[in-house]
């Protein structure tokens, strides 16, 4: 078994970037419990799924975390720090 | 399957998305209603996952998590486990299907050691054995 290509969607991007995700996307400004946005925001969610599956095909560095944004979110949240 | 602690464990993907299969697996204390729930009472976490099958209706599920505010994902679990948002993908063609099952965990523990060598384990055998899955997304609370 050669492994499982994984995509991560993180809403706490320095927490998940010390666990060196292979491939991570941090939807800018989204709050903890709505990793794909908000409830009912079908269009959001399709959006922020297929970036994420996108991640696949590109060239990615792995361990890091790709930030994008959505405005139409609406809203934005400070994602929790790492204690340094 | 053993995985990595030194380099970052990538597999590339070698495939083509509107031939693939995708599998959920989620930390967000995802289950069906009729399982059993993770136990919060136990400061140390839960360990346990719990396997989502296939065809599984949105309705039926539910979140069991004390570390996060899950009132938007008991509004619509897509917040966290996009089931509908995957079959959204198939429907339009971006991607070939859902895969056999997925996986819900509650992403808190005080137990890493046996959570990195345990479960996580665990549920890449459950993703790696039946599920077909070409790639996964992971997603937390």
């Amino acid at each position: 078994m050669k492994g499982i290509p994984t995509v991560l969607i993180t809403v706490s991007p320095e927490v998940s970037a010390q666990m060196r995700p292979p491939r991570a996307l941090y939807p800018n400004g989204f709050k903890i419990g709505n990793s794909l946005g908000g409830p009912g925001m079908r269009d959001l969610q399709r959006r922020v799924f297929r970036d994420a599956l996108s991640l696949l095909n590109q060239n990615t560095r792995p361990g890091e975390v790709v930030m994008r944004e959505y405005p139409d979110y609406g809203q934005y949240y400070e994602p929790p720090r790492v204690k340094k | 399957m053993s995985i990595s602690r030194k380099c970052v464990p990538f597999t590339p993907f070698e495939g083509e998305l509107p031939k693939s299969t995708i599998a959920i697996v989620t930390a967000g204390g995802v289950h069906l209603k009729e399982q059993e729930p993770f136990n919060i009472a136990d400061e140390l976490g839960d360990l346990g996952y719990r396997i989502i099958p296939e065809d599984v209706n949105s309705e039926q599920l539910m979140v069991t998590h004390h570390h996060y505010d899950h009132a938007d994902a008991d509004k619509d679990i897509n917040v966290v486990f996009p089931i509908d948002v995957l079959r959204d993908l198939q429907a339009e063609g971006f991607i070939k299907a859902g895969a056999r099952k997925h996986i819900g965990y509650m992403g808190y523990t005080m137990q890493l050691k046996a959570m990195y060598e345990g479960t996580a384990r665990e549920i890449a055998n459950e993703i790696d054995k039946g599920s077909r899955a070409d790639a996964v997304i992971l997603t937390g609370g």
